[in-house]
C-alpha cells in the first residue's frame, strides 16, 4: 500500500490519500494510482445506473 | 590511406580489408558463391572507393554504402541484394536494442506515476526492486519474442494494433491458467518440489496448503489461479478439526465428571477402536451411529450413562463452537495469506479466485458463512481485501429462494459484497452453464477464474466436460472497431475483414499451441508435476504436455464492440434495437468462427469477453493516431470492454444486464457484466439483491455489482469519501492533529485502527 502514516510534531496524515478502491477489470486495486492512464479516465467517467425503474430506454423501443 | 573506421557507438578501431572481404563472402555464399578471393578484390575495391573521396576515417555506414555501390557496378547484383538485405536486417536488430535500452532507461529512472509502462498491470508493483526486475525481464522478452520466434504476419499485426496477442512476453514458456481442484491435490498430499506436504489434517492446515498450492502454480503460468470447489475443498478440513475437538473435549468431560485420569487416552482409545473397527466418526450432522457406539463402549468401561449423556452434550455442543472458530481463523488466515504472500519474483500477489456457494453440509456452509465473515471483517486495519476475488455461486434448490438450503449464505454474500465489493456472482442455472452441470458433481459446476475466464465445453475429451484441472492455454484479441474504421460503414467489407484477422488469430493460436506442446512436464513442477493440470499425473518428467494440453483452451478476444457499432451505425447497442442486433451477429459470428476450428481441430477454440487492462489504451491511442478523433470511437482516452455497454452512457441497471446478457451465452471463453450502484448498498440491500436476481433472471453468467469503497488510512475510515473523511472530517492529504484523533470513537492508536465498530455486531451474527 502506497500510504504510510507518520505522527510529525503532533500531526498525522500530512499528504496522505484516501484509499479508492476500485474494480478495474474483474479484480480489485487498492488505489487509483496502480491504474494505467487509459483504465484511470474510463474509471472516472464510469456513470451509475438506476436501479428504482425497471422500464428504462430498451422497453420504450 | 584509410588509418582507422568510427564505429556506431563512436569508437575508432583499426580498419581491416579482411572484415570488408568476409562480410561480403558471407553475403556471396548465401547466393551458392565460393570465391573469397574476389570477394578480397571486392573490399580492396571499396578501400579505393572510399580513399579517394579523401576520407581516412569512414564510418560503418559509409563503408556499407561503398560496399553496396561496389558490388552493384562491379555485376555483382545479386549478391548486393543479400548484402542490403542483411544490413536492414542488422538495423533493425539495433533499432530494436535501443528501443529496449530506451524501455528500460524509462524502468530504471522513472516512478510508476510518470510511466504508464510500469502500471500496465495494476497488480504488479513497479516501483519496487523486484517489479521493475520483472518488467526488464518482461519487456526483454516482447521484444525478443516479436522478432525473434513470431511469424513476421503475426508480429507485424501485433505491432500495428489489428490484433493484440496477451501475454506476449510468456509465449515460449508456459500458459495462462488453471483451475486447481483441491479434493484431488490435497488427497494423499503433494510436494511443492523442495519437500513433501502430507494430507493436512485440520482446516487451518487446509487453508494453509491451499494458498500454497495457488502460490506454486502461479509460478508455473502466467495468468491467474483459481479455486472451482472452495468449500467442497475445505469441508473436508473442517471435518477433520471437528472430530479432534470432538475427542478433545470428550475428555476434558470424562475427567470432570466421571473423574476419569487418564480422560486423553481414553477418550482417543474409543475414539480410534470405533474408526477401526466401525469405519465411522463423530461429525456435525450426527448422521451414522457413532453416538450408539460410542455410548455402548462407555458404558461398557463402567460410565454411567447419565454422566456419558453429560458428557455427550459437552461434547457437541463445545466441539461445534471451536471448531467453528477454527474455521473461522483458518479462513482469516487465508485472506490475509492471499494478500501478503508474494509469487513471482516477489512483485505480485497471486491472481487468486475461489468459488463457492454450493456445499449444503454442514462441514461446507461452515467454510463459506466463515470465508465470508472473513473478507467482511477486513484485513488487520480493517483494510478491503483486494485477493482472493470470491465468486458465489447462486443455484436454484441450493441457494437462491428462500426454502432453498444456502438461501442464508446467498443472503449472507449480498451483505458481504455490498461492502467490499466481493463476492462476485456466477449463474449456474443460466443455460449454457445448466448444461454441463451433473447433480452431486461440483466439478460440473461452472466456475470463473481471475477477471472472468471460463472453461467448461471439451470438445477434445468429451468424457471430461469439467472445471478442475484446465484453463486457458493462450489468447489473443482482435481490434474490432478499426475494422468499422475501414469499411466506412459497409457491413460486408467489416465482416470480410474480420474473417480475415480471425485468420490471422487461429493461425497465431495455433503456432502458440505448437510451442507450448514441446514444453515437458519438467518445465511446470507444480502444474504438471504434481499432476494439478487434467491427465497430467499420466506423464512422466521429461514426456512433451502436448496431449494433456489439449484439454485447455485457445481463445479469440475482442474490445470495443461499442465503438464498432457506433462507427459503422452512428449508434451504439444501449441506444438501439438496430445496433444491438448488429452486435449480436458480430459476437456470434466470431462464436461460430471458434465453434468451426474446434470441431476441425478437435481442440477446444471459445471466444473471450477480453478483459483489456493494458490493451484498453493502446489499440485506441494506434487508431487515433491513424485515423484522428472519431466522435464515439476514438475519442476517449480507452475502448469500451469487450461487449459492455459504454461506462460512460446513462442506463437503468435493469437494461444494461437485459442487453448485455446475451453475449455472455456467446463469450464461452469468458465474460462479466457490472453494475455501477449508487450510494452505500449496505444501506440498501434489498436493491443490490434485485441487481443480483435481475442478472440470474436475465440469463447473465457471471456479474458483480460496483459501487465506491474509499479509506482513509489516517482513521481507519472505510466506506464512502467524498471531499473530507466523515468520521475524522480531513480533507484528502490533509494533516490531522493526533488529540482529535484520539477523541473519535473507536479510534485505538496509530498503527491499529478499529474500522466501523458501529457494524461490530453484524459480525456475529450466526446465521
Amino acid at each position: 500500500m502506497s500510504n504510510k502514516v507518520v505522527e510529525v510534531n503532533g500531526v498525522v496524515g500530512e499528504g496522505v490519500t484516501f484509499e479508492r478502491i476500485r474494480r478495474i477489470t474483474g479484480y480489485l486495486v487498492g488505489t487509483l494510482d496502480r491504474f494505467n492512464d487509459a483504465k484511470f479516465a474510463e474509471v472516472n467517467d464510469r456513470v451509475k445506473h438506476s436501479i428504482s425503474t425497471g422500464a428504462g430506454l430498451m422497453e420504450q423501443i | 590511406m584509410i588509418t582507422s573506421i568510427v564505429k556506431r557507438d563512436g569508437r575508432e578501431v583499426p580498419f581491416s580489408v579482411e572484415k570488408i572481404a568476409k562480410a561480403i563472402y558471407q553475403a556471396a555464399q548465401a547466393m551458392g558463391g565460393k570465391d573469397y578471393d574476389e570477394a578480397y578484390a571486392i573490399a580492396q575495391e571499396v578501400g579505393k572507393y572510399i580513399e579517394s573521396n579523401g576520407n581516412t576515417k569512414p564510418t560503418v555506414e559509409q563503408i556499407q554504402d561503398a560496399v553496396e555501390k561496389v558490388l552493384i557496378e562491379t555485376g555483382h547484383a545479386r549478391t548486393a541484394k543479400v548484402y542490403i538485405l542483411y544490413r536492414a536486417e542488422r538495423s533493425r536488430v539495433r533499432e530494436m536494442n535501443t528501443r529496449l535500452m530506451q524501455t528500460y532507461e524509462d524502468l530504471t529512472f522513472k516512478d510508476a506515476k510518470e510511466n504508464d509502462v510500469k502500471r500496465e498491470n495494476a497488480n504488479i508493483d513497479g516501483d519496487t526492486a523486484m517489479g521493475t526486475m520483472l518488467k526488464y525481464g518482461s519487456e526483454g522478452a516482447k521484444q525478443f519474442n516479436e522478432l525473434f520466434i513470431l511469424d513476421p504476419k503475426h508480429a507485424e499485426a501485433h505491432r500495428n494494433g489489428d490484433i493484440h496477442i496477451h501475454d506476449m512476453d510468456f509465449l515460449t514458456l508456459t500458459t495462462t491458467c488453471c483451475q486447481i481442484d483441491l479434493l484431488k491435490l490435497f488427497k494423499g498430499g503433494f510436494s511443492t518440489g523442495h519437500g513433501f506436504l502430507r494430507e493436512p489434517n485440520d482446516i487451518a492446515s487446509y487453508s494453509a496448503l491451499a494458498c500454497i498450492a495457488i502460490q506454486s502454480n502461479q509460478n508455473d503460468q502466467h495468468g491467474g489461479q483459481s479455486i472451482p470447489n472452495f468449500d467442497y475443498g475445505m469441508a473436508p478440513g473442517v471435518k477433520k478439526t471437528y472430530r479432534k475437538l470432538y475427542v478433545r473435549n470428550m475428555s476434558k468431560a470424562l475427567e470432570l465428571i466421571c473423574d476419569i485420569k487418564d480422560s486423553n487416552e481414553f477418550a482417543k482409545e474409543i475414539y480410534n477402536k470405533i474408526k477401526e473397527e466401525n469405519g465411522v466418526y463423530p461429525t456435525i450432522s450426527n448422521d451414522n451411529n457413532y453416538e450408539e457406539l460410542e455410548k455402548a463402549a462407555m458404558l461398557k468401561k463402567g460410565i454411567k450413562e447419565k454422566d456419558y449423556d453429560r458428557c455427550r452434550a459437552f461434547a457437541l455442543e463445545r466441539g461445534l463452537e471451536e471448531t467453528e472458530r477454527a474455521t473461522y481463523q483458518a479462513m482469516e488466515a487465508l485472506v490475509h495469506n492471499l494478500n501478503t504472500m508474494h509469487s513471482r519474483a516477489g512483485a505480485q500477489i497471486p491472481f487468486s479466485s475461489i468459488n463457492y456457494g454450493t456445499d449444503t453440509s454442514p462441514e461446507g456452509r461452515m467454510v463459506i458463512k466463515n470465508v465470508l465473515l472473513a473478507t467482511d471483517a477486513g484485513l488487520g486495519n480493517g483494510e478491503t481485501p483486494i485477493f482472493p476475488i470470491h465468486i458465489f455461486k447462486v443455484k436454484e434448490g441450493v441457494n437462491y429462494n428462500k426454502e432453498d438450503p444456502n438461501y442464508d449464505l446467498f443472503k449472507l454474500s449480498m451483505k458481504v459484497s455490498a461492502k467490499r465489493l466481493f463476492p462476485n456472482y456466477s449463474f449456474l442455472d443460466a443455460p449454457y452453464n445448466k448444461e454441463y452441470y451433473v447433480e452431486g458433481d461440483p466439478n460440473t459446476e461452472i466456475a470463473y477464474m481471475g477477471c472472468r475466464t471460463r472453461v467448461m465445453a471439451n470438445n477434445y475429451d468429451k468424457t471430461k466436460q469439467v472445471v478442475g484441472g484446465r484453463g486457458n492455454l493462450s489468447f489473443t484479441s482482435v481490434n474490432l472497431p478499426r475494422l468499422a474504421i475501414k469499411s466506412h460503414g459497409n457491413l460486408d467489407i467489416f465482416f470480410e475483414q474480420l474473417d480475415s484477422k480471425i485468420d490471422l488469430v487461429i493461425s497465431q493460436l495455433l503456432e502458440r499451441f505448437e510451442i507450448q506442446c514441446k514444453r515437458k512436464v519438467r518445465n511446470y513442477p507444480f502444474l504438471m508435476g504434481q499432476g494439478i493440470w487434467l491427465d497430467s499425473d499420466k506423464l512422466g518428467i521429461d514426456d512433451e504436455v502436448r496431449e494433456v494440453l489439449k484439454h485447455g483452451t485457445l481463445t479469440l478476444g475482442f474490445i470495443g464492440l461499442a465503438e464498432t457499432l457506433k462507427c459503422l451505425l452512428g449508434v451504439h447497442h444501449g441506444e438501439s434495437q438496430e445496433a444491438q442486433n448488429l452486435g449480436i451477429e458480430i459476437v456470434a459470428h466470431m462464436r461460430n468462427r471458434m465453434d468451426e476450428e474446434s470441431k476441425k481441430t478437435g481442440l477446444n477454440f471459445s471466444l473471450i469477453a477480453t478483459p483489456a487492462e493494458g490493451l484498453s489504451g493502446r489499440f485506441v491511442r494506434m487508431d487515433r493516431e491513424r485515423y484522428g478523433v472519431l466522435e464515439g470511437v476514438t475519442d476517449r482516452p480507452y475502448y469500451t470492454n469487450s461487449f459492455h455497454i459504454p461506462v460512460y452512457f446513462p442506463i437503468s441497471a435493469y437494461d444494461k444486464i437485459k442487453l448485455e446478457a446475451p453475449y455472455h451465452e456467446l463469450t464461452n471463453g469468458g465474460h462479466i457484466s457490472y453494475v455501477e450502484m449508487d450510494g452505500d448498498p449496505s444501506q440498501n440491500l434489498d436493491a443490490f439483491e434485485s441487481v443480483i436476481r435481475c442478472m440470474k433472471e436475465n440469463g447473465i453468467g457471471y456479474g458483480s455489482v460496483n459501487h465506491p469503497v474509499d479509506r482513509d488510512p489516517v482513521c481507519g475510515y472505510t466506506g464512502i469519501i467524498g471531499d473530507t473523511c466523515p468520521r475524522c472530517g480531513r480533507h484528502d492529504g490533509e494533516g490531522i492533529s493526533v488529540e482529535k484523533l484520539k477523541q473519535l470513537k473507536g479510534f485505538n492508536d496509530l498503527r491499529g485502527y478499529d474500522e466501523n465498530p458501529l457494524e461490530d455486531g453484524d459480525k456475529v451474527t450466526h446465521i
